[in-house]
């Protein structure tokens, strides 16, 4: 299999965290000279453990790493990685907003550009020059980063990982070397056009480099790569070379999704479905905009309803279920609840009063990771476990509160050793359980739900799930904005899929699931 | 003891830490106190001496231990303070005891401007208040002319010496504060959201906390118990005078932070206040009986304000400490 | 001819930053401004020589208090501890100088150069917020000097022996604000031509990068703070020269407020990431210009100068509070 092409080559890497979550579990991937090789896979599959692991940020339990085919150690460190010819550019925060141009291109590289302790500006700024005519980057170079568009951004950003692979190699002087680039979801905060512009890049960029692309974003995946390795669980599921065969997009979608079916547990709360139109409209949305996230956005949402916005990442969807909760504030547009308008720059306090609830799974964003789970719970629910004494002053009885955490938690099967546990201490699936289950007594009449169950096991997720679907059948409406396309199938009535921030179609739960071939 | 019942009592110990460094030090303070000083808390009138030191300094306290709860700072509290008693003591001779109303508008007027310039226009709390507490020593410079005030009438005194059940009314003023003090961020929903806000902001604001409402108010209360500590004391010395200042923000933040508050904010509480307090004022009376320069004394509390503001400090919580 | 084309090219990047630079730098207009409303009120005043030589040297205190903090700025953390580093540091100087002779006014860099070190130790290792860590340092060194007159004796801590700092060989240049000059040479030297500015910057705009980005950012905060404590040591010399050969030995918190005022005036924000030493040289004349300027007008009391000083640091704040929104802050 390896040919003198290849460059880099890892054998069965494994990684176990915390003793039990087996992030790899025996993966090879091969990178050659000069192509681009994806690894795609849901959230959670191992694509970035592995990624860490290339750069030396991780170290594998076991496994073994070939250059040119011979054997070497894993990398130790970044730095160790640069030695070896590997960088990355990161998803996001890997931009310094206020640097000017070339300070970011040569950051942590001017060592070679410095003469009795004087950085040579004039140097620097001129190699900016020429890097930048050479590979077809057209900015001011005095300008800060922070100025100038998103893809250009990212251009520069690839451009300092090679160059800084260039700059620290320890090459034996014989053979040229070529620079692996990982780039980790490099598309996501782009428009269209922007990634068509990227992806020219990199095609010319191809010419003297590899690429490692990771992403979950199919049809840019089929359009670029050379090879690509799907990753699920842990195991890399499949491996084509689209050279030499011929892959569909659904058959690609199939192997990263996975077989295992939600469909019993959906099949069970069914009697929702499709009959929403003769309900109550609780939510009118009426040309919601937010500049450069989503623009006219505009539906109703009925009782017990759920309507999904899809998309890839950063096609405005989490934008639009934080532009309903107040986190983010829209430009302008209408939000009718009950008839009555809300006001768009309303914050999130305003929104529960009326009847808006909001659960996000992103860790530690909207949890208390060092109260007990009691306080947790009752924190949306004070009316509940409050007495008044006097008209103005509630006095929390923690009786009270000790009674609501105690018929959550059993609700929800939370596992902990009692109501006063530190949230900290739980397992990820119990903290999304904490979080989600505070809105189970409040009973809002819309739950906007955001990645509800991003990071946690299936038992967990599917335990999340049944509690969802139940609130939907008491009649409590639901926006959805996810990553898993099983998600929507489970959870959504009726799904409304984005690009760019713009409504593409609008899809019922079946029209989805076969779209999705779930 | 046996290996385990050693690792027991280490692991107890650091998660207790911030509750048995103040205690300890406590029962140590009383002893060497003792020892330094044979007449240390023999007689009553030593005690009320100490009640005398210890209750405007609470009160302040309280107020600013609910900013740092809140994961802020607010350095105006001493200015604030000695504007409220300057004022207190400028117009008491032509207002009467109006004039407290006067003292502790101003005070909250101070607490608003504080509140508003974190809230709203989201400059760090300790600049602002680094700043109106300046305006509040110019202020209080500005209207006394930089001259000692006395008031010798006796109602003035009487609000803070009235003698009840042996101890002076301001003890009991005190407490009755930190007592308010401790229902609030215990009982009401309130205190949650200000230890909501201190222990994480953005989950506060998405539970529904009107962060900005709560900012504002906990500034204010904490400048109107401020301008009520002005008030007592100013009763309390028959009058008011520059000296107390922004230096003595050093006793009132080393209490705070004795007492196991910590400075990252949702740690802590009113309750440990009171410790904290009783070590620094009853240290400071010590020391200073003992003839220990004043600034030798700031260099002391400086010193263990830090060290116990290091030690507090929840690390687990913090990624970036600027 | 190729090369030509680049230095052209090169030249072109250096004027545009150029003309960026006054356009960002909002303490220019204000300084052309403030000396034209002075100027029209009270000409005869503001526009004397004496008054030039006056403005001269109240430059170089406040320059020298803010210099260097503004690279502990840079990263978005915050040093005060300069008021205890010029106080206790001169006391220093007093105490030294009956052993050491002329040279123990080397006394204040090293001294300086300590505390910086100590501080960005601290503040990075224990990771206490660093305004309460250094202004907790200035108290204490603050009242350490006090101490140190008190029971020595004196009413000042005078070294008449450094007298002859203080003849200025150059006429309408004062020797305080010859001596600032190359502590703001080295700063900008910092700034601009070596890494240390980039660094500090990318520290400051977006830590976690600059992390990825390969920058030992605990090495970096501990070296700016260091360089603060460094440079206000070097600085104080000149306000040591200024005061007469002698340190302050009482705390004035609107001293303290001096170096704040000047660095947000020059509009390098607190929450870092941008600015520099030549923004808080800006900043330093346009607090300079207004106090001079106000005390020249009729019926403004002196005594009156901490309620402008917390006025006027409001409204500064205020004014820069632009950069700081949309992030919640402590």
């Amino acid at each position: 299999m390896s040919t003198t092409n290849s460059i880099l080559e890892v054998r069965n890497i494994s990684k176990t965290f915390d003793r039990v979550v087996k992030a790899l579990d025996n993966v090879s991937i091969e990178i050659r000279r000069n192509e681009i090789i994806s690894v795609v896979g849901e959230n959670g599959a191992g694509k970035s453990t592995l990624m860490k692991i290339l750069v030396g940020i991780y170290q594998p339990d076991s496994g073994e790493m070939y250059y040119l085919g011979r054997r070497i150690p894993f990398p130790k460190s970044p730095l160790d990685a640069l030695r070896k010819g590997i960088s990355i550019v990161y998803q996001e925060r890997g931009v310094i907003p206020h640097l000017k141009v070339y300070q970011f291109l040569f950051l942590g590289l001017e060592e070679k550009f410095t003469k009795l302790g004087r950085l040579q500006l004039g140097k620097i700024i001129g190699l900016t020059q020429s890097i930048f005519e050479e590979l077809g980057i057209k900015c001011d170079l005095a300008s800060s980063m922070y100025e100038l568009p998103p893809s250009v951004q990212k251009m520069v950003e690839i451009a300092r990982a090679i160059l800084s692979v260039k700059l620290m190699v320890e090459g034996d002087g014989e053979s040229e070397v070529t620079p692996i680039i990982i780039l980790d979801e490099p598309t996501a905060p782009l428009s269209t056009e922007e990634r068509d512009a990227l992806f020219n890049y990199l095609l010319n960029l191809k010419k003297s480099n590899s690429f490692i692309f990771v992403s979950h974003i199919i049809p840019e995946v089929m359009k670029f790569s050379d090879r690509i390795y799907v990753l699920r669980d842990g195991k890399v599921v499949a491996h084509h070379d689209l050279s030499s065969e011929k892959v569909t997009e659904d058959q690609l979608f199939r192997e990263i999704v996975g077989r295992e079916s939600y469909y019993s547990l959906w099949a069970r709360y069914v009697y929702g479905v499709g009959k929403a139109e003769g309900k109550r409209v609780v939510l009118s949305v009426r040309n919601l905009t937010k500049k450069g996230y989503f623009e006219n956005i505009s539906f109703d949402l009925h009782e017990g309803e759920c309507i999904g916005f899809f998309g890839p990442a950063g096609c405005g969807k989490s934008e639009i279920a934080r532009a309903l909760y107040g986190e983010i504030f829209a430009d302008h547009g209408e939000i009718i609840m009950d008839g009555k308008h809300v006001k768009l720059k309303s914050e999130p306090y305003a929104r529960i009063k009326i009847g808006i609830g909001y659960f996000s799974g992103e860790t530690g964003k909207e949890l208390f990771l060092f109260w007990p789970i009691r306080k947790n719970l009752s924190l949306v629910n004070f009316e509940k476990v409050c007495k008044k004494p006097l008209k103005i002053i509630s006095v929390i009885s923690f009786n009270a509160e000790r009674a609501l955490a105690e018929k959550i938690m059993k609700k929800l099967r939370i596992r902990a050793p009692s109501t006063e546990t530190e949230c900290y201490s739980l397992s990820g699936g119990n903290k999304q359980k904490v979080s989600v289950g505070k809105w189970l007594e409040k009973s809002p009449r819309v739950l906007i739900l955001e990645d509800p169950t991003i990071g946690i096991d299936v038992g967990a997720r599917e335990e999340i799930y049944e509690v969802l679907l139940e609130m939907k059948g008491n009649g409590i409406a639901m926006i959805l904005a996810s990553d898993d396309p099983k998600e929507y199938a489970i959870l959504c009535d009726k799904i409304i899929s984005l690009k760019n921030g713009v409504v593409q179609a609008i899809y019922t739960n079946e029209e989805f699931r076969r779209l999705m071939g779930l | 003891m046996t290996m385990a019942q050693v690792w027991v009592f280490r692991e107890w110990l650091q998660r207790n830490l911030n509750t048995v460094i103040p205690v300890a030090g406590f029962i140590v303070l009383i002893l060497g106190l003792r020892i330094a000083n044979p007449y240390f808390l023999t007689s009553w009138d030593s005690l009320i001496t100490l009640i005398y030191g210890t209750s405007w300094f609470l009160i302040a306290a309280c107020g600013l231990t609910l900013v740092i709860l809140m994961g802020s700072f607010d350095f105006s509290v001493p200015s604030v303070l000695k504007l409220s008693a300057m004022i207190f003591a400028i117009l008491y001779p032509s207002l009467g005891f109006s004039s407290i109303l006067v003292s502790v508008a101003v005070g909250l007027i101070f607490g608003f401007i504080n509140g508003t310039l974190l809230a709203r226009f989201n400059i760090p709390s300790f600049m602002a208040t680094l700043a109106t507490s300046m305006m509040a020593e110019g202020l209080a410079q500005v209207i006394s002319g930089g001259y000692t005030r006395i008031i010798t009438d006796p109602a003035f005194r009487a609000i803070s010496t009235t003698m009840i059940l042996g101890l002076p009314s301001i003890f009991y003023w005190a407490i009755l504060i930190w007592a308010a003090c401790l229902f609030l961020t215990f009982m009401t929903p309130f205190g949650r959201a200000i230890y909501a806000v201190g222990g994480n902001i953005v989950g506060a604001r998405l539970a529904g906390i009107n962060v900005k409402m709560v900012r504002t108010a906990v500034f204010m209360i904490c400048a109107l118990l401020a301008s009520i500590a002005g008030v007592l004391y100013a009763s309390q010395i028959q009058g008011a005078h520059m000296q107390v200042g922004v230096l003595d923000m050093i006793p009132l933040f080393a209490s705070v932070v004795v007492g196991g508050t910590a400075l990252t904010g949702g740690v802590g509480g009113i309750h440990r206040t009171l410790l904290g307090v009783l070590i620094i004022r009853w240290l400071d009376s010590g020391l200073s009986m003992l003839a220990i320069d004043l600034n030798v004394r700031m260099i002391i509390f400086g010193a263990i304000a830090i060290t116990m503001a290091i030690l507090t400090i929840d690390r687990r919580r913090i990624k970036i400490m600027k | 001819m190729k090369s030509g084309l680049k230095e052209l090219r090169v030249g072109a990047v250096v004027i545009t930053s150029a003309w960026k630079l006054i356009k960002m730098n909002p303490a220019i207009w204000a300084i052309i401004a403030l000396v034209i409303i002075f100027s029209a009120i009270v000409p005869e005043r503001f526009l004397s020589p004496s008054n030039f030589v006056a403005i001269l040297k109240s430059f170089a205190v406040t320059s020298m208090l803010a210099v260097g903090p503004t690279f502990v700025i840079l990263l978005g953390s915050i040093d005060v501890s300069y008021m205890g580093i010029w106080m206790f540091g001169g006391a220093l100087v007093w105490l030294l100088y009956p052993y050491l002779g002329l040279a123990s006014i080397a006394i204040y860099p090293i001294f300086g150069l300590l505390v910086g070190l100590f501080n960005g130790v601290v503040h990075v290792k224990a990771k206490v917020p660093s305004f309460i860590l250094t202004l907790a340092m200035t108290a204490l060194l603050a009242f350490l000097t006090t101490y140190v007159r008190n029971i020595s004796g004196v009413l000042t801590l005078t070294v008449p022996a450094y007298n002859f700092l203080r003849e200025s060989p150059i006429p309408y240049l004062p020797s305080p604000f010859l001596l600032a000059l190359p502590v703001i040479v080295v700063a900008l030297f910092l700034m601009f031509f070596t890494k240390l500015g980039t660094y500090f910057c990318a520290i400051g705009s977006n830590e976690e990068g600059a992390k990825l980005a390969g920058i030992n950012v605990e090495k970096y905060k501990i070296l700016a703070f260091t360089l603060s404590g460094l440079l206000t040591g070097l600085g104080s010399i000149a306000i040591f020269v200024h005061l007469g050969c002698q340190t302050r030995v009482d705390f004035d918190p609107s001293e303290l407020i001096r170096g704040l005022a000047a660095i947000v005036l020059g509009g390098t924000p607190l929450a870092g990431g941008m600015g520099g030493p030549h923004r808080t040289l800006l900043g330093a004349l346009v607090y300079v210009l207004i106090f001079n300027g106000l005390f020249l007008l009729p019926g403004v009391d002196p005594n009156h100068l901490k309620l402008y000083v917390g006025t006027l640091l409001l409204g500064a704040v205020i004014a820069a509070s632009r950069a700081l929104k949309g992030a919640l802050i402590a």
